[in-house]
C-alpha cells in the first residue's frame, strides 16, 4: 500500500513541477500565434474607423505597440508573480478585453467556463451511458443485427457534423415541440435539465461513438479471453460474467480515451454552443480569435491549458487505482 | 458464524456502490450546477440581438444596436423621435440658439433626474463632453466633439503633454506631483478654452467652431449623452507612467450604473442577455410602454430564426441566414393575397403593420413575420482614385472618365434581382432618399453601356487591333482590374462576380476577383491596395455631410483615396450657409457632381435590414428611413384597444417603410 502512495504522490510532485512549464510553453505559442493574426483589434472589421490618434492612445494604454513588453507584462499579471511582488492589485489578472471594453477576461471566464464545463460534463456522462450500452450489446453478439445497428449509429454519431445534428433537433424540438432547447437554464430544475440535455446530447454523440467502438472492441476481445471460459464453466451465467468481469477490463481503454476527450467536449463545444445559443466559453474563444482580442485568446488558452493538464493527470491518477499493474 | 457471509456481501454491495459514488455525486453535482442558473423573469417586451453591446459607456460606443439601447438607457439634451426623425425636447425643456448660429443655449428641465434620484444637470453634460473629448477615453465619435469651439486643440494639447509627460517620465524627472499639475493643467484648459459652459446647473452654453445646421441632431446622438459624473469618477484613476487617466469600466455594470433614460439596466450576462427594467425617476413615463425589456443575444443567424420560431421573442432585429430572401418572397406571396385590403388601407392613411396585423393568419408557403426596410445606409464599390497603385504601377482609375465607364457599365437592377435577391433600392447616389427633410432627390448616373464604352474611348481605351480586347494608344492593354472584397458574407462575393462578368461584356476589360477575409480585406483597403473594392457606409446623423464628407480629402474613412480641392471647397462654402434651404440645395449639387462627374465610388442599392417580428402581435415600429427604432414606444398588441384604434380609423405617420 505504502509504495502504491509513494507512486501517487511522486506522480502528483512531478505533474506539478511539469505543470507551468507546459503552461509556459503553450502561453509563448499562443501569444507567438495570436500577435501573428493580421489586423488591429481596437478597429472594428466592418464601419468607421477612430481617429489615428485615438489608436495610437490606444495601442499604447494596452502595450500593443510592443510585443516584449505585453508578453512579460502579461505573463506577470495572469500568474500573479506581479501580484506577489505588489505591483499589481489582483492575482491572476487575465487583463481587460480588447474588443469588450466592459469586461474583463476574468469576468467573461467566470460567466463562460461553469456553463462549458457543465456541459462538457453532461456530455461525456451521456456519452458513457450510450457508449457502454451500445458497446456492450455489440461486443455480446458480433455480427447479429443489433450489433450492426449500434456500429451504423456510431459511423452517424462520428460523421456527422454537429452543427447539422443541432439544427436538426432545434427545428424538430424547439420548433416543432416548442420544448425549451434554446439557450441555458430554466425556471425549473426539471427545465434546466431539459434544456442542457440537447445540446449535451449532441456534443456527446461523436464520443458516444468511439467509446462504443472501443467497448465493443475490448467486449469481443475478453468474452474469447481463457478466465471468461474458466468462469462460464464454473457455471457463472453470461450476462454476469460480461458485466462482472470482461466489462471491467473492456473498460481500461476506455478510461485511458476519457480524459483527452473530456478535455476535447470542454474546449470543442463552440459550434454546439452556438447552434443552441448555450452562454459558454467557446463563442468568445472563436470570436477573440477572429478579432485578434488577444487578451481574451491569451487568458482562454491558460486557463484551458491548465485545465487539460489537470485533467490528465487525473486520469493518470485514476488508472493506477483501477489497474493494479501499474499500482 | 451464520452473519459472516451477510457481513462479506453488505461490505462488497459497499464497494460496489463506493465504485459508483464518485458517479452519482457527478451527475448531483452537475444537476444542481445546470439548474441553479436561472433565466430571467419574463419580460413585457423581449428582442433578439446578433451580438451584444461591447460597452454601455455612451462616449465610447459606435455599434447600431449599442445606440439603440443607449436611446432608453440615457437621455440626451434633445430626443430624435422614431417615427418621423424629429427633434423633440429631452433633458433640455427649450433652447436657443444666437443670430450668427455659433451659440446654443440650452436649458435643462427641473425634473430630469438619475435612476438614483440625483438631478441631471448641466455639468453631468460638460462632464461626459470632456470625457469625449479626452484622448485618454479614445473614444470613436471625438471626431464630432471637434465642431465645439477649443474641442480639437484641447485634444490635440492634452495628446502633446502626455507625450511630453511620459518622456519626462522615462527619464526619471518627473513626479507625483507633475501627474497632479499635469490634470490640474487639463482641467483648467477645458474650463476657460473649450466653448462648453455651465453658468448654472440648469444652463448649458455650448460655442461652435463655425454655424452647424444640424447641431441639434448630433445632440441627440448618444455619444452626446451625459454620464452620472459621480459614479463615472469613483473608478478613474491616473496612471503614474503615461499620466493618463485610466477609467475602469466597472461603472456600467447592473447595480453600479446610474442612467437617466426611461430604462436602467439591471441584469447583464455578457453575449447572453440584459434586462432593462423602467427608471421610477425618469420624467417622461408617459412615453414608455413597456415595464421591462429582455434583449438576448444569439450571434448564430439560424438559432436566432429557430428561437424566434418557437415563441418567446417579440423581435428578431436582424435577419441573418442567406435564407431571408426566400422568407421575403412568402412574405410578398401573403400580400398579394390580400393586395386589394392593404391597398386600401394604405389609401386610408393607416400603418402597414396595423392593416396586416389585422389581416387572417398567413397560409403555407406565407408568412407575415419578417419585413425588409431600406436602412440608412448605402451598398457601395470603391474605386481606387489614387495616381498609382503601391508597387508604382499606374492607376488608371485616376482618371474620372474610366471611373465613369465602369459606373456606367453595370446594370445594378440586374445584381438585386439575380444577386442581391433583397429586394434593395438601387442607388446612383449616396444619400438614401427621403432619409434628410428638405434635402431634394439627387441622380447620378444610370446604366448605360454605350456610353460606357464612349467613356472608355475618350480616356483612350478601345480595341485597335480587333482582337476583342482594348487597348490604350500605345497598344498596352487595359490592366487586369483587382476586384478586392471581403469572404465575410457570400453577397461580396456574389456582387464582385456578376460585376466583372459586366465589366468584361460591355468594356471588354478582363477583372480578377480578390477574396479576402475582413481583416485582411480591411488592411488591404488602408493601403489602397486595391483598383475596385467593395465598400458600404451607414449614415451618423440627419444631414447629407454624413455621407458627403466621407469623400473630403484626409478624411479617415475616405478609402478611395480621393483627393479634389473643389469637392472640400464646396463642402466648405455650404457649411457656412445658415440659410438652411439653401445649403442643402448647395449640398445637392455637389453630390450631384460628385456622382455624375467625379464618380469616387460606384454607389449600389441601399441596404435592406430585415426585421422578425408579428404585426399581429407587436406595434409601435418606425418605417422612416433613417431606421432608429425606440424601444420605449414598441409594444405588444392589446387586442382590445388596438380594436378600438382600429375603428378610429387611427392615422399614423408611417414613413417609407416599404409593404
Amino acid at each position: 500500500m505504502s509504495a502504491e502512495r509513494q507512486t501517487i504522490a511522486s506522480l502528483l510532485t512531478q505533474r506539478l513541477v511539469q505543470l507551468p512549464l507546459i503552461v509556459l510553453a503553450v502561453y509563448t505559442v499562443t501569444f507567438l500565434l495570436a500577435w501573428s493574426i493580421p489586423g488591429n483589434p481596437l478597429e472594428s472589421p466592418e464601419g468607421r474607423r477612430p481617429p489615428a490618434e485615438i489608436v495610437e492612445a490606444m495601442q499604447k494604454q494596452y502595450k500593443l505597440d510592443d510585443p516584449v513588453a505585453f508578453y512579460f507584462d502579461y505573463l506577470g499579471k495572469a500568474s500573479g508573480v506581479s501580484w506577489l511582488m505588489g505591483t499589481h492589485p489582483e492575482p491572476f489578472d487575465l487583463g481587460p478585453s480588447l474588443k469588450q471594453p466592459d469586461w474583463s477576461v476574468n469576468e467573461i471566464l467566470g460567466t463562460g467556463l461553469p456553463v462549458s464545463i457543465s456541459l462538457g460534463l453532461a456530455a461525456m456522462l451521456i456519452a458513457l451511458s450510450i457508449g457502454l450500452v451500445a458497446g456492450t450489446i455489440g461486443g455480446l453478439r458480433p455480427g447479429s443485427t443489433s450489433d450492426y445497428l449500434t456500429q451504423l449509429l456510431a459511423i452517424i454519431g462520428i460523421s456527422l457534423p454537429s452543427f447539422v445534428i443541432g439544427s436538426a433537433i432545434l427545428m424538430f424540438f424547439a420548433v416543432k415541440l416548442r420544448a425549451p432547447a434554446i439557450g441555458w437554464g430554466g425556471e425549473t430544475v426539471f427545465e434546466s435539465l431539459v434544456r442542457a440535455s440537447f445540446p449535451a446530447f449532441t456534443l456527446s454523440l461523436p464520443f458516444a461513438a468511439y467509446i462504443s467502438r472501443l467497448v465493443r472492441f475490448g467486449m469481443i476481445e475478453e468474452m474469447s479471453s481463457d478466465y471468461i471460459r474458466t468462469a462460464r464453466a464454473k457455471g457463472l451465467p453470461r450476462w454476469k460474467v460480461a458485466l462482472k468481469h470482461a466489462l471491467k477490463n473492456a473498460f481500461l481503454p476506455v478510461l485511458s480515451y476519457l480524459g483527452p476527450a473530456t478535455a476535447v467536449a470542454l474546449t470543442g463545444s463552440f459550434v454546439v454552443e452556438k447552434v443552441f445559443a448555450v452562454p459558454g466559453v467557446g463563442q468568445h474563444f472563436v470570436d477573440g480569435v477572429l478579432g485578434k482580442d488577444i487578451t481574451l485568446v491569451m487568458g482562454v488558452v491558460l486557463v484551458y491549458s491548465t485545465l487539460m493538464v489537470v485533467l490528465n493527470l487525473a486520469v493518470d491518477v485514476l488508472y493506477r487505482f483501477v489497474d493494479p499493474r501499474l499500482g | 458464524m451464520g452473519s459472516t457471509p451477510k457481513v462479506a456481501d453488505a461490505a462488497r454491495i459497499l464497494r460496489d456502490v463506493r465504485l459508483l459514488a464518485p458517479f452519482i455525486l457527478l451527475v448531483v453535482a452537475l444537476a444542481a450546477a445546470i439548474s441553479l442558473d436561472r433565466p430571467l423573469p419574463p419580460a413585457d417586451l423581449v428582442i433578439i440581438e446578433r451580438s451584444d453591446c461591447y460597452t454601455l459607456d455612451p462616449q465610447r460606443m459606435s455599434y447600431q444596436h449599442e445606440l439603440r439601447r443607449a436611446r432608453v438607457i440615457y437621455e440626451t439634451l434633445v430626443n430624435l423621435r422614431a417615427v418621423d426623425c424629429a427633434i423633440v425636447p429631452g433633458v433640455a425643456e427649450r433652447w436657443e440658439c444666437s443670430p450668427d448660429g455659433r451659440t446654443w443655449t440650452f436649458h435643462l428641465r427641473d425634473d430630469a433626474r438619475w435612476s438614483n434620484g440625483d438631478p441631471v444637470t448641466s455639468r453631468d453634460f460638460a462632464y461626459a463632453w470632456r470625457r469625449a473629448l479626452l484622448p485618454d477615453t479614445a473614444a470613436d465619435y471625438s471626431g464630432l466633439f471637434f465642431e465645439i469651439k477649443g474641442g480639437k486643440a484641447f485634444f490635440t494639447q492634452r495628446d502633446e503633454r502626455l507625450k511630453k509627460y511620459a518622456e519626462r517620465r522615462k527619464a526619471g524627472t518627473a513626479t507625483l506631483s507633475d501627474l497632479e499639475q499635469l490634470w490640474t493643467e487639463t482641467v483648467t484648459d477645458f474650463e476657460t478654452n473649450v466653448g462648453i459652459k455651465t453658468p448654472d446647473d440648469r444652463t448649458l452654453v455650448v460655442e461652435l467652431e463655425t454655424p452647424l445646421a444640424y447641431f441639434l441632431d448630433i445632440c441627440a446622438f448618444p455619444p452626446f449623452a451625459p454620464v452620472h459624473s459621480a459614479t463615472v469618477e469613483k473608478f478613474v484613476t491616473h496612471d503614474p507612467t503615461t499620466g493618463r487617466i485610466v477609467q475602469r469600466h466597472d461603472w456600467t455594470k447592473p447595480g453600479m450604473i446610474v442612467t437617466n433614460g426611461a430604462y436602467t439596466p439591471t441584469v447583464w450576462r455578457y453575449k447572453r442577455d440584459m434586462r432593462l427594467e423602467r427608471n421610477p425617476y425618469y420624467w417622461n413615463q408617459a412615453a414608455t410602454e413597456a415595464d421591462s425589456i429582455e434583449c438576448r443575444t444569439i450571434e448564430n443567424p439560424n438559432t436566432g430564426v429557430l428561437a424566434f420560431e418557437s415563441g418567446g421573442a417579440d423581435w428578431l432585429t436582424d435577419l441573418g441566414p442567406e435564407y431571408k430572401s426566400e422568407m421575403l418572397a412568402e412574405r410578398r406571396a401573403y400580400l398579394a393575397r390580400f393586395r386589394a385590403d392593404v391597398d386600401a388601407g394604405l389609401a386610408r392613411g393607416g400603418d402597414i403593420d396595423d392593416i396586416v396585423g389585422a389581416l387572417p393568419a398567413p397560409g403555407s408557403g406565407e408568412r407575415r413575420d419578417v419585413r425588409g426596410f431600406d436602412a440608412f445606409g448605402t451598398d457601395f464599390f470603391s474605386f481606387n482614385c489614387r495616381e498609382a497603385l503601391p508597387g508604382g504601377k499606374p492607376n488608371p482609375f485616376h482618371d474620372a472618365r474610366v471611373r465613369r465607364a465602369f459606373a456606367l457599365a453595370v446594370d445594378k437592377q440586374q445584381l438585386i434581382d439575380r444577386v442581391t435577391r433583397l429586394g434593395e433600392r438601387v442607388a446612383s447616389t449616396l444619400v438614401p432618399p427621403g432619409s434628410i427633410e428638405g434635402y431634394p432627390l439627387v441622380e447620378g448616373l444610370g446604366f448605360d453601356p454605350s456610353r460606357a464604352r464612349e467613356e472608355l474611348q475618350a480616356a483612350g481605351y478601345e480595341d485597335r487591333d480587333g482582337d476583342g480586347i482594348i487597348e490604350n494608344a500605345q497598344g498596352e492593354r487595359f490592366p487586369t482590374v483587382d476586384i478586392l472584397y471581403s469572404t465575410a458574407s457570400p453577397r461580396y462575393q456574389n456582387l464582385a462576380l456578376a460585376m466583372r462578368d459586366m465589366w468584361k461584356r460591355e468594356l471588354r476589360v478582363s477583372a480578377e476577383c480578390r477574396g479576402k477575409d475582413s481583416k485582411l480585406y480591411k488592411e488591404d483597403l488602408k493601403k489602397g491596395n486595391f483598383m475596385i473594392a467593395r465598400g458600404g457606409w451607414y449614415g451618423d446623423y440627419g444631414d447629407p455631410t454624413t455621407w458627403l464628407d466621407l469623400q473630403r480629402a484626409g478624411n479617415g474613412n475616405n478609402d478611395r483615396g480621393y483627393v479634389n480641392p473643389k469637392l472640400d471647397e464646396m463642402l466648405d462654402t455650404a457649411r457656412l450657409e445658415t440659410n438652411a434651404a439653401k445649403r442643402l440645395a448647395m449640398l445637392a449639387e455637389c453630390e450631384r457632381w460628385l456622382f455624375t462627374e467625379e464618380m469616387p465610388l460606384l454607389p449600389l442599392c441601399n441596404y435592406v435590414t430585415v426585421y422578425m417580428y408579428d404585426p399581429s402581435q407587436l406595434a409601435g415600429m418606425s418605417g422612416h428611413p433613417r431606421l432608429e427604432q425606440d424601444l420605449s414606444s414598441l409594444h405588444r398588441r392589446d387586442a382590445a384597444k388596438d380594436a378600438q384604434d382600429a375603428t378610429r380609423g387611427a392615422a399614423r405617420d408611417t414613413g417609407g417603410g416599404r409593404p
